[in-house]
């Protein structure tokens, strides 16, 4: 009779636990698997441009005794580059003359911006879902600003399209390709202009409109060799670099005139 | 073949560097002009930001001033008493500058400033300089024979006080012109990024009264040390010298030089005057109509701070 009593209390306790797993662990609970092709993007004498590849897979999350995900799964990796202090300024015609006279100053602003997807965005999920992962290129979460509302997002638009004219911001839709139902890679093409350092991949993986999982895998770009040399040379010791500036100079249009004397 | 800049951070042809220095080069050697004002606004129109383009066409204009000073010296022609005077004055204006090219940069009216600055210099010296070698051509065609003006007439700014004698240029004149000239290119070449051989050399001999002989030398000389003490300068406060760019213009420019002398020699002075003055004009034109006429986009941007990362 006490043994009977203690089994009904310990399935009582019990059956919530048991109910409480099922649901907080659903069929289906995945975790993404990525990798950045190089992690450390150089810069030589003879850069020009580089392609990374982002890849990755969709997998059962650890621990679960799941053995396969189902999809369909969309991918979204949006690449940011290092945050620099940007101004957009606004020309109008002053007295005949064209003049800067309207700025808008964005702190933290992205020096690189690329979104790549396997989809369109808005076949993957809802204008709100992508705008609260500040995904599309003119998010409001882009860059703070102090400048009022209307016109802050004025120029945070005009600023992301003279980005995207400069080749730094881009949406692609089709960056991402799938190899199979669960392994996924995407290209990223940092040009020769390239801002120099840290970057942030970050894929977000969609099921039915919804993020299931995210991934953040970083690289940077850095000078190396005789570029990083001089990099460090202008900021470090700025009056030598400039007296060897100018000595070099002195030397060639000695040796020009040296070589050339008739 | 793409060399990367390190400073500018972006990646150029070297021989299209290397190309634009020399056509530059031969244009400075053929009308002794330091070429800068032909070269900043080539590599703003070709994508480099304008704060470097300025910054390293600096250290261009002092290789390319280097050896055309060095051979004026070799033969005398440099008037080195009055090349001190403009040289110390032109360095106190070059800070004067470099402090004002930051605080426009930081305004946001900098690239303004550049076309304001090129539009109003170039076209007024592009029309002085026009119009005398027009008249001479003229005259010449005419059969009247050019006399060239005498160097000791004085003006009135020769009187005022602290007289000096000038031994080489045979001047007792004020210091005062000198200086004040002196520290007025400081600004200005720091600004735009130009020696400010196309000023001082019409100043010298319509102002100054300095012979001929001693023109070309004492201006490249003073050129030389100012744009040196600029380019330190530069490279001191806005860190935006790059070395490699200079480079690959200096290399051109040194090279395209030595052709433009000896193709000066075939052309006779009046001719090349109008020539150049014709070039300065062009140059000014381009920069007068980005002004007026409606810009494609009203919009632009820029990165505020110190420059790139390492």
């Amino acid at each position: 009779m006490k043994r009977l009593l203690l089994a009904t209390l310990l399935a009582l306790l019990a059956a919530p636990a048991v109910l409480f797993a099922a649901l907080v662990a659903p069929a289906g609970a995945e975790q993404l698997v990525s990798q950045v092709s190089s992690e450390e993007v150089a810069i030589t004498s003879s850069f020009a441009g580089q392609t990374l590849t982002i890849f990755g897979s969709i997998e059962p999350e650890a621990g679960s005794k799941q053995k396969f995900v189902e999809g369909p799964y969309h991918v979204v990796i949006t690449v940011t580059g290092p945050l620099q202090k940007r101004v957009a300024r606004k020309m109008t015609n002053q007295f005949g003359i064209w003049i800067n006279t309207q700025q808008a100053v964005f702190e933290e602003f992205p020096s690189f911006y690329q979104v790549l997807s396997d989809s369109k965005l808005d076949t993957i999920t809802n204008p709100v879902t992508l705008a609260e992962d500040s995904i599309p290129l003119d998010s409001i979460g882009i860059g703070k600003t102090s400048a009022p509302y209307p016109q802050s997002e004025l120029f945070r638009g005009e600023l992301v399209k003279l980005m995207q004219r400069k080749g730094q911001f881009k949406l692609n839709e089709q960056g991402v390709i799938f190899r199979s139902d669960t392994f996924y890679f995407a290209q990223v093409a940092l040009p020769s202009d390239a801002p120099v350092g840290s970057y942030i991949a970050h894929t977000y993986l969609f099921k039915g409109g919804a993020v299931v999982a995210e991934k953040s895998n970083g690289f940077s770009v850095r000078k190396i060799g005789f570029e990083r040399f001089l990099g460090l040379a202008s900021h470090q010791q700025p009056l030598l670099y400039g007296l060897v500036c100018v000595m070099l100079a002195l030397f060639t249009g000695w040796l020009g005139g040296v070589v050339f004397r008739r | 073949m793409q060399v990367y800049l390190p400073i500018a951070e972006l990646s150029m042809n070297l021989f299209f560097l290397v190309g634009i220095g020399g056509a530059v080069g031969f244009l400075s050697g053929l009308f002794g002009v330091g070429g800068g004002f032909l070269l900043t606004p080539l590599l703003i129109f070709s994508g480099v930001p304008s704060s470097v383009a300025v910054a390293s066409v600096t250290g261009q204009v002092v290789a390319a001033s280097t050896s055309g000073a060095l051979s004026y010296y070799r033969r005398g022609q440099i008037d080195l008493h009055m090349a001190i005077y403009l040289v110390l004055s032109s360095v106190l204006g070059s800070f004067v500058g470099v402090w004002i090219f930051g605080l426009l940069r930081a305004a946001g009216q900098l690239d303004l400033f550049i076309s304001l600055g090129f539009l109003i210099l170039l076209g007024f010296v592009g029309t002085l300089m026009m119009t005398e070698a027009v008249r001479s051509i003229l005259k010449r065609r005419a059969g009247i024979v050019v006399r060239e003006k005498l160097p000791n007439q004085h003006n009135w700014f020769h009187g005022l006080p602290w007289r000096v004698r000038f031994k080489k240029s045979r001047l007792y004149i004020s210091v005062v012109p000198v200086l004040l000239l002196g520290f007025c290119i400081g600004i200005v070449g720091a600004l735009l990024g130009i020696g400010g051989g196309f000023i001082l050399v019409p100043a010298l001999v319509y102002l100054l009264r300095v012979p001929g002989n001693m023109v070309i030398g004492t201006s490249l000389l003073q050129v030389v040390a100012m744009m040196a003490a600029t380019t330190i300068l530069h490279a001191v406060t806005s860190q935006s010298v790059d070395i490699l760019l200079a480079f690959c213009l200096m290399v051109g420019g040194t090279v395209g030089a030595q052709f433009g002398a000896s193709a000066g020699k075939y052309l006779r002075g009046e001719q090349l005057r109008a020539l150049l003055a014709l070039l300065v004009l062009a140059v000014a034109i381009r920069f007068g109509i980005s002004l007026v006429i409606p810009p494609s986009n009203a919009f632009s941007m820029a990165v505020l701070g110190a420059g790139g990362a390492i």
